[in-house]
This record gives structure tokens, sequence and C-alpha cells, in this order.
């Protein structure tokens, strides 16, 4: 391995040493120890490799191979490429993953109730996107769900798959990420489409020291998804927070938000209809008007931005 | 799945009284005021991407909070409770019926439920076909494609989390399909009905019956 260099210890060494009194700022120092707790599961085992296929694939036979030889498998691994070859979006798109990205997965026992799960992926892009702005990118915006761009061009984007393990059926997310961090150049299919750190910056960051941002941001976010629902039923009378504090981050990171839009479930195969999106909703579903006046919360999809309104 | 059925008993009921009643419930606890009177026709969801919301039927009101319930299906408000108006109700507390006309293919998917076995969606999602399933279904229709307990049939998309789902149930072939890739299911509504290959030819005798009385009849 060359550009990558982390280890959980380290991971752990920064969350408590520099990420958490960072947190203390925006809330009471006692929360943010016990929301950094709840997320402490988060890179306490790191995996790393030059080469892979596809992380979540390796996270796959690593949850098979636990299982079968009969050990538990341990949540908050996350598994890291300097390469993947056989990388993919959604769908049957093409994702490009050579030297000088983030390219990775999380696993993650899905211990959470289904209305914090509803937030994961939106934990994710708010993860990335503060990584990403503190690496200097102000203009880097979420893109519901979770894809992070600036302008049009994609930046990361995320994918969560179950996976059910083949002895104990245990369930588990495989959180997989891909963040264009020092890669600068695509294939010519994404070229108009995609862009990374350093072709915005005009420089190279430590992969490493990002990661390691990024991870922590992971260990905050997922972590509020715990702090908040320990305080359920009785939240929001018995939180600090007003509404769910990832939706807040959410809300502030996104430029989504007023913007019209293409629907789809698969957007670019079959797109379904033009919309203006006018918020988020407490499950994280997207609030969309469309020109017939009707509105509607879609829950599963994506969007592309309309750079010309047609209807609104 | 039901080994026997009396068709003529079924069909007959279905002449005689073509519609489905359908009981509206408090979604939850809260203060109720209707929407509609009885008599009154409601329209369903409609529109191309099933957006437009139907009828408004109720609204319940918890802790300040007023949620506006819609219809989800056409048809007439037969029997509505009236004594419940303004009234703090329990979730789960009966509103209203609707009397929903039924059409010919509604019948037929009526009668076949009985002796399907449907299997649910397990959460509001959009669902679709697993890969090795889907092709097969691509090859050679769904009806060629037999399923068995334990297999990843479909795949459950929600908030970019794509889950796998594995068939529980008796097994058999995928005789029908209720979803629709992009557009999203309730929780509990059937996803596909399967059935054992040796009954499809008493499925079909139904389906040409009802089909034939039907286009008699109407």
């Amino acid at each position: 391995m060359h550009d990558l260099q982390l280890t959980a210890t380290e991971i752990q060494r920064y969350i408590q040493e520099e990420e958490l009194p960072r947190r203390c700022k925006s809330v009471l120092a006692s929360d943010a120890a016990e929301i950094m707790r709840y997320g402490s599961f988060v890179g306490s085992e790191v995996e790393l490799h030059a080469c892979l296929g596809r992380a979540m694939d390796h996270g796959r036979l690593y949850i098979d191979s636990r299982e079968k030889s009969g050990k538990s498998v341990h949540n908050g691994r996350i598994i890291l490429a300097e390469t993947l070859t056989k990388s993919k979006g959604r769908f049957t798109r093409s994702w490009h993953a050579p030297h000088g990205g983030l390219w990775g997965c999380l696993v993650h026992a899905p211990t959470l109730l289904p209305r914090s799960t509803m937030l994961l992926s939106l934990a994710l892009g708010v993860s990335a996107c503060e990584a990403i702005r503190k690496a200097g990118i102000d203009e880097a915006h979420i893109r519901w769900i979770n894809d992070i761009i600036v302008g049009e061009a994609k930046l990361a984007g995320f994918l969560v798959e179950s996976h059910t393990g083949p002895r104990w059926r245990e369930n588990f997310h495989l959180i997989g990420f891909g963040i264009n961090v020092n890669n600068e150049s695509f294939p010519s299919e994404l070229e108009d489409t995609a862009t990374s750190l350093r072709k915005i910056l005009g420089r190279s960051l430590s992969l490493s020291d990002f990661c390691r941002d990024f991870i922590a941001n992971l260990a905050w976010n997922i972590g509020l998804l715990y702090f908040v629902e320990a305080r359920w039923p009785d939240w929001p009378e018995t939180c600090v927070f007003d509404i769910h504090p990832v939706l807040a981050s959410w809300q502030e990171l996104t430029d989504s938000i007023g913007r019209e839009v293409t629907f789809g479930y698969d957007v670019m195969e079959k797109p379904q209809y033009n919309a203006k999106v006018t918020g988020i909703s407490e499950d994280g579903g997207l609030q969309l008007l469309l020109p017939d006046g009707t509105s509607t919360i879609e829950h599963s999809g994506e969007i592309r931005y309309v750079p010309k309104s047609k209807y609104f | 799945m039901s080994n026997e059925i009396d068709l003529d008993e079924i069909f007959g009921k279905y002449k005689s009284d073509p519609y489905d009643y359908i009981d509206i419930y408090a979604v939850h606890t809260g203060v109720v005021s209707f929407k509609v009177e009885k008599d009154a026709e409601v329209n369903s969801i409609s529109g191309e991407w099933q957006h437009i919301p139907g009828t408004p039927l109720y609204e319940i009101n918890r802790e300040r909070n007023p949620k506006l319930i819609h219809s989800y299906v056409n048809g007439t408000v037969s029997e509505i409770n009236h004594d419940l108006q303004g009234a703090f109700v329990e979730a789960g507390e009966k509103l209203m019926t609707i009397r929903h006309p039924l059409k010919k293919k509604e019948i037929i998917e009526n009668i076949l439920k009985e002796v399907l076995y449907l299997f649910p969606a397990p959460e509001k999602a959009k669902y679709f076909f697993a890969l090795d399933i889907q092709s097969r279904i691509d090859k050679k229709g769904a009806r060629s494609v037999a399923i068995t307990p334990g297999d990843e049939i479909l795949t459950m998309s929600l908030m970019k989390r794509d889950t796998p789902i594995y068939y529980k149930g008796e097994p058999g072939i995928i005789h029908s399909v209720y979803f629709k890739p992009g557009i999203s299911v309730e929780q509990g509504t059937p996803l596909i009905g399967v059935c054992a290959p040796d009954k499809v030819p008493m499925i079909q005798k139904i389906i040409t019956r009802v089909k034939a009385e039907w286009d008699a009849i109407h």
C-alpha cells in the first residue's frame, strides 16, 4: 500500500483527540461524547488492499467466511482498496476506481430501527460532504439522496446493499463508498459528469488524512442515528435537537431544495417526470411539486437537475 | 393456497353483488374530522405516476399534527360512523366503508387470490426481481419460473438501500405479478402470486370462465 496508510487505532485516536473536541462546539460535551460512543464501532477494524474486484463483494466474502468458521462478524469493519477492477454504480452503470480515489465498504450490523435506517443513506452523504468541504471545496453539495456534486459533476457516490450470512441468516448492510480524491482522468463516458477533489483544488490531498476525516464523520453521523433513536418515543422533548440532526445537516449541505428536477427510479434510462423539489420529509423522502399542482413524496429513485426550467 | 374452489358459488356472489366493501380505519390515535358524507363518490389515487392523491376522506389530528387521509379506491361511501365526528379515536377504529365497483380484471384477481399463495411486500418500497429471476422471466415468462422457499426472488429498494428479499411460502411458479418497477408498493400488498404447477390448468379455467360469463352479462 502506498497511498493509504491507516489503522483502526489511528482512526480512534483522531476521533477522540480531534473530531470529538470539534463536535463539542456545536453540542454539549456530554452529548457529543455519547454520540461518538454510539458511532465508535465505525472503523474499529480496517482492512487495506492494493487491489480488489469490488469492495462490497469482498465484504460479502468476509461475512460468509466468518459465519462458516463459526466466528462473529466485526461490526464497523472498513474494507479499503487502492483500486477496484469490477466497481460499478447502480443498475449497469460503470464506476471508474483507479489509484488516487477512496474506494471501500463499511460492514454494518443493521441494529437501527426502520425509521432510523431510512436516514442512513442521508448520513453517508452528509459525512462525505463534510469531509469534502473541510478539504476546501465549499461548493460541494448533496444531491438527493446522497450523491456529492460540484455543479453537475459527481465527486462521490454511495450504495447500500444488504447481505444475509449463509449460516446464521443474520442480515448486514454493506455500505459502499467511492470518492474521487486524487484521481484525475475519467473514461470518456464519465468525462462530463465526474470530477475529483484534485481537479477542483489543483493539488493532491493526503488520501489517508481524507479517509480518516470521512470515517470520523461517518462515526459521528451514524452515532447521531443511534443517539436520537435512544430518545424515542419522547423525542424531541427529551432531545437537544429540534429536528433530526442528520436531516438538519443534510438540509444545510444540499442544493436540491427549490430546484426543478427530473425524477426516475433509473433516471438515466427511464426518466419519469419533472417536478420542483420543495423539501425533505421527516423520513428522508423527497417532497416534490408536479406541474399539475399535485405534491408527492418519493423514497426511492434519483434526480437530475433541469438546467433551464420547463414548468416552474 | 386452497385446493378446492366452488367456482359456481363464488361467481354467483360476484354476479349478484359485483362490489368490494372496503372498511376504512383510523391510521393512528387522534381526533377525527370527516371530509365526506354518506353516499359521496370518492376517487382513488391517479395520475401517470400514481402521484395524485385520492379524495380526502378524513383528517386525524394527534398532538396538533393534522394528517389528511385520502381514499385509495374509487367508489361510494356506503357507511360512515358519524358518532366519531370530532371524537378521539384509537388506532384501528372503523370509520367508514367504501363500496367499490369491481372490474372484470379485479374479479379474476380476487378469485385467483383464493387459490394462489400471495407473497406480501415487507415494507413500503419499490421492488424489482432479482437478476437471476428477471433473466429467467425474460427468457421464458414468469409462469415458467419455479421458486422455492429461501430463493432470492426480489430486491427491495428504499432510500438507495437495496435489500434482497428471500421467498417464504409454498413452492410453485410465479403466476401473477402485482408490482411494477419504479412504482411504490404499500407494506403488506401482494407482490407476486405463486401456485403449484399442477394448478395452472385450473387457474386458466377460472380465468376463461370469468371472462366468458362476465362478457356475456355486460
